[in-house]
């Protein structure tokens, strides 16, 4: 919820978001698809320059954000990297564990190193979506995307209702808090189990009044609004075609520098 | 004088067998801000979700510009159309995230155009003073101004009628007294039928023109506010009370013998008639 807040003050909020999506899926697909330290990198750098001069987010909130990933992918690129070796195996660091050597060797290093680069690459991409996309925005877009109609009704109920129900929890726990409900193993236990069910029978009743509200107010079994209205955005494609093109000319100086 | 709408022996038990309507009649004049006092169970939001074909009665009829109103399809999405009720939590009424699209979500609803959507969405916000909201999420938006949302989200299906449950209810008093603004000008400049339920008793003698008191789920008083409050035993019986200045005036009359007029509730009412007893005073 934290991306939908910078999401809303991006300068390409009023932008439509189907060439949003078009550039995010096709920068995201091209990154994944080349496989490469290089391109992983130059989608990094260039969907963060797009998302700081386009979108209007300062770079020291964009670091930020990348620090979330980071730490995911440094603990998974580890596990990658590191193998156990026989004692003899030409490896670039290991250290020697009971006659064998734990430790990676330059294959391993070039694996991990490329699913980091991608992984942040496409992180960018996501970021440069979700920073400039309100969640309503890409439900909006994936309605005229033929996504069934059902499933984005249920998106955007969902995202609304995330609000408020987990302020009537907040609500609860603040009141169970002020009487001493958390003191302790056993009473933080039993508070918290009151708090579920609370909440789940709080969501129950305000799930009918809800409905009621939307009867109310012409409700006939969809939920179809009208959104204010969108920039198209169209300079967004020549955008979409460069970066691909600067993904693709990336890839092709470090197959010709590699080989 | 003709009715905007009017409830006729209204009666509606819910399927447990509480009986929360029990032969109700009342008429909202055209034009007019009709109060429905009531403790809290007396009955009136269950005849608000009457009066808006929400819930069908068991008996009795809903009238629109004196004519019955027909239980079918047609006639209920006709009922919605010309009667919109604003809800007491705005969490309740509002689905959508983005204030923009929740408003406009009844206009569409209608079937209408899109530059007709478009207009009346504009026309509601500004009515309603929440067009600098619009590129807020529903979630950033204070208690007040999602209040005022709902009230554009009505608004936009342009209803003849207006029913509001507890308007006030958890709004700071700058918030009341911006509400009950909004609410006046609705009535003066579109000549609309506001129902009110409240149990804000101070509000009632300023914004109301008529009142309804409810209990029990019948009608107990019905007349001009001036008239309700001169029958506070009535008011007290059914866990209400005198606004503050009608009080101040019983208590004038009744512990210091002063000849005050017990219809005064409002400061100019109270202040006219204070006024009148000092000069009354004055050659003594």
């Amino acid at each position: 919820m934290g991306t939908d807040r910078y999401a809303y003050q991006s300068r390409l909020r009023r932008v439509s978001p189907m060439p949003k999506l078009l550039l995010t899926a096709v920068s995201l697909v091209l990154c994944l698809c080349c496989d490469s330290i290089a391109v992983g990198l130059a989608t990094l750098a260039g969907m963060g320059a797009l998302t700081w001069l386009l979108g209007g987010l300062s770079p020291r909130v964009y670091l930020r954000f990348l620090k979330i990933p980071l730490a995911f992918l440094l603990i998974g690129s580890i596990t990658v990297l590191i193998h156990s070796y026989p004692a003899e195996a030409a490896v670039l660091a290991a250290v020697p564990v009971g006659g064998r050597l734990w430790g990676f060797d330059a294959a391993a290093l070039r694996q991990a190193s490329t699913l980091f680069c991608k992984a942040m690459g496409a992180v960018a991409c996501m970021y440069f979506l979700t920073l400039n996309t309100p969640v309503i925005d890409v439900t909006m877009a994936l309605e005229k995307l033929h996504v069934p109609r059902l499933l984005v009704e249920l998106m955007e109920l969902i995202y609304r209702f995330i609000f408020v129900l987990s302020e009537t929890a907040a609500n609860i726990r603040i009141a169970q808090e002020s009487r001493l409900g958390y003191q302790g193993l056993g009473r933080s236990i039993s508070s918290l189990g009151t708090l579920a069910s609370m909440v789940f029978l709080r969501a129950w009743r305000k799930a009918d009044r809800v409905y009621t509200a939307l009867e109310s107010r012409g409700y006939t079994n969809h939920l179809t609004t009208l959104s204010s209205g969108y920039r198209a955005g169209r300079w967004l494609y020549p955008a979409t075609a460069g970066v691909a093109l600067g993904q693709i000319l990336v890839l092709y100086l470090e197959r010709s520098v590699g080989g | 004088m003709n009715a905007a709408i009017e409830a006729r022996e209204l009666c509606y038990t819910y399927e447990d067998g509480t009986v929360a309507l029990d032969h109700i009649s009342l008429k909202a004049q055209k034009g007019k801000i009709t109060g429905i006092l009531g403790a809290n169970g007396a009955g009136k939001s269950t005849l608000f979700l009457n009066l808006n074909g929400v819930l069908n009665p068991s008996s009795g009829q809903v009238l629109l510009d004196g004519a019955p109103v027909r239980r079918d399809r047609k006639g209920i999405a006709e009922l919605r159309r010309r009667v919109g009720i604003v809800f007491q939590d705005p969490d309740d009424q509002l689905f959508s995230a983005d204030v923009y699209r929740d408003i406009s979500f009844g206009a569409v609803n209608l079937g209408l155009p899109e530059d007709e959507v478009r207009r009346r969405v504009e026309q509601a916000m500004e009515r309603t003073g929440v067009s600098a909201l619009r590129d807020k999420p529903t979630h950033a938006l204070s208690f007040g101004q999602k209040k005022r949302v709902a009230i554009a989200g009505v608004l936009v299906m342009e209803p003849e009628v207006l029913i509001l449950d507890e308007p006030t209810a958890g709004l700071d008093p700058h918030g009341v007294s911006e509400l009950m603004r909004l609410l006046s000008q609705l009535r003066d400049s579109l000549n609309m039928t506001i129902l009110l339920a409240t149990h804000d008793m101070d509000v009632v003698p300023i914004s109301c023109d008529y009142a309804y008191l409810l209990g029990q789920g019948r009608v107990l008083l019905e007349g001009t506010p001036g008239e309700l409050f001169s029958q506070p035993e009535v008011l007290r019986a059914n866990q209400l009370r005198l606004p503050r200045m009608a009080h101040l005036m019983e208590i004038l009359r009744e512990q210091d013998g002063l000849d005050t007029d017990v219809s005064a509730a409002t400061i100019s009412e109270v202040r006219r008639e204070l006024l009148r007893l000092l000069k009354q005073e004055g050659p003594t």
